[in-house]
């Protein structure tokens, strides 16, 4: 019931943006050449979607984004974990983690270019760089908070310093670690893309920036309009799979 | 003018003899300190919570430790607990000094600390598994106090869907099944509503009295300390120290309406009451709560 309700609503929302979108060139507000409505868009979307290259192309960005999230996750959350758990780690990474945060990662794509090459490995590690740091602060201060009470209460009960990691801190703090996936999960796409249009000659970035570049816009928002689709869906997915392994949370922190 | 008062009440009560010196009440008993804390202080940065206390609870006994907020008496208990250190002074439970929790000593704390990722009963299993208890054994335990405690019908319900009595029905069976010699309860039921508490409380007392174990139990609640325990320690405002000891000796044969009615109960009661009072509105200090 609620949950209908609210797809209804969003539907609702996204209905009319796009009437307004259609709106503002049916009145002549806007250049169709330069903004295509969303019936041309639509059109060119099933077109390109029937292309066995248009697949391959999409099918090479998620696997770029979602390769480079889940190695950044691998090396983050064991790190995040270590660095809440050891001062000594915590004293050598720090200093690093808040140098590099607000370092803007895609900036790096030249240097990259220069020691991978252009194509799947310099993209798939500026996922890998820009994922990393959310992932690690969110798991590090997962760990780090874990309420004292249940440490005592944990410790009262019997439970080694291995135990505690294991069945304590890190059950106590994936709240807090999906959350941080979860950001990592929508900045993978935007760094796909962007490092594909700069680094690649395949995957929807490179589309896109091609269909720009000639001027070929409604084609250019299809390949965008895919990666919307395809991005929502696999986020949508993610918080499925967060509302079943957090079913215990009282916190709705990573719900919606 | 109140201040007055309250002291000369309490004189008073010292006529009665219901009150002795720290440390003499009931000491014909011939039974063994399990705990015995030696001129223990805390302080934080600085700030002294503790000062010099000194107490022995012997086996079997059921030792309540009341006072104003923020009289340290929580962080005695943490030092007895060995969640925390003292910075003076040692304290010794069954013969060794306390320097880190262990599962001699089980803890109930007012927030429940329940793992919020395990079931009920798993909770409950928790501590048998870290004991190496065997898995058939485990379930013996948990399905006993899982009923003992009405709790058999939420066996596999996460601690989120509970209410806070069952919550801390959950802990105290969880304490219980792995069956530490020592509990040590920091205000077990502050957060129930009072139904759900004087609920509580009898079940508590069930358990004690078929185990025998020895209970110390932080509370600021003086009926709870006067129905429940056998001794009752009464502590200064902070920084915190023994002023008051009452020995209890109600007739456990009563009912719990018979007892609040009965002339005995009452006494007592107001004694500690004045003497917790007397801690609280002291000259030149706000009256607490």
């Amino acid at each position: 019931m609620t949950r209908g309700l609210k797809t209804v609503g969003y539907l609702a929302s996204l209905g009319l943006a796009v009437a307004i979108w259609d709106g503002l060139i049916r009145c002549g507000l806007a250049n169709a050449d330069l903004l295509p409505g969303p019936g041309a868009v639509f059109k060119s979307l099933v077109e390109q979607a029937t292309t066995a290259e248009f697949r391959a192309d999409l099918w090479e960005t998620l696997f770029r984004s979602v390769l480079g999230l889940v190695i950044g996750a691998a090396v983050a959350v064991p790190l995040g974990v270590v660095m809440a758990l050891s001062p000594a780690a915590r004293g050598f990474f720090e200093p690093l983690v808040k140098a590099s945060y607000s370092l803007p990662k895609i900036s790096l794509i030249p240097l990259l270019i220069l020691w991978f090459g252009i194509g799947t490995t310099t993209n798939v590690i500026a996922v890998v760089l820009s994922t990393l740091l959310p992932v690690l602060v969110y798991t590090y201060h997962g760990v780090e908070s874990v309420p004292k009470v249940l440490l005592w209460s944990a410790n009262a009960m019997g439970t080694g310093p291995r135990e505690m990691v294991w069945r304590v801190r890190i059950p106590a703090a994936l709240p807090s670690i999906l959350i941080g996936i979860r950001v990592g999960l929508g900045l993978s796409f935007v760094i796909a893309i962007a490092a594909e249009m700069i680094a690649s000659n395949r995957g929807i970035g490179k589309l896109i920036f091609v269909y720009g570049e000639s001027g070929a816009y409604a084609p250019m928002f299809a390949a965008v309009t895919a990666v919307v689709i395809a991005a929502a869906t696999i986020d949508i997915a993610f918080l499925r799979m967060s509302d079943y392994v957090l079913r215990w949370s009282d916190s709705h922190a990573v719900k919606r | 003018m109140r201040i007055r008062r309250l002291r000369e009440a309490s004189e008073a009560m010292k006529h009665q003899g219901l009150e002795t010196t720290i440390g003499t009440v009931g000491r014909a008993n011939a039974r063994p300190d399990k705990i015995v804390v030696e001129s223990v202080s805390k302080s934080f940065d600085g700030m002294r919570a503790l000062d010099r206390v000194s107490l022995k609870v012997r086996s079997g006994e059921f030792l309540s430790i009341v006072g104003p907020s923020g009289c340290g008496k929580s962080t005695l208990l943490y030092m007895v607990g060995g969640f925390v250190m003292p910075t003076e002074g040692r304290i010794v439970a069954d013969g060794k000094e306390v320097k880190r929790p262990g599962v001699d000593r089980g803890v109930v704390f007012q927030e429940y600390a329940l793992f919020p990722w395990l079931s009920v009963a798993e909770n409950i299993a928790y501590p048998l598994k870290r004991l190496g208890k065997p898995a058939d054994e485990q379930r013996t335990i948990v399905r006993r106090y899982l009923d003992l405690m009405g709790l058999a019908q939420f066996a596999d319900a996460f601690p989120r869907t509970l209410s806070g009595g069952m919550k801390q029905r959950v802990a105290l069976a969880r304490t219980f099944a792995y069956d530490p010699d020592i509990l040590l309860l920091d205000e077990p039921f502050g957060a129930l509503d009072s139904q759900t508490r004087e609920i509580m409380q009898e079940e508590l007392l069930r358990l004690w009295r078929s185990t025998g174990k020895t209970v110390v139990m932080v509370t600021h609640d003086v009926d709870e300390a006067v129905y429940l325990s056998s001794r009752i320690c009464v502590m200064s405002q902070r920084p915190g120290r023994f002023v008051r000891e009452f020995a209890i000796d109600l007739d456990q044969q009563m009912t719990r309406e018979e007892m609040v009615l009965s002339e005995q109960y009452r006494r007592t009661r107001n004694a500690v009451w004045l003497s917790v009072r007397e801690q609280v509105v002291r000259p030149g200090m706000q009256e607490g709560s």
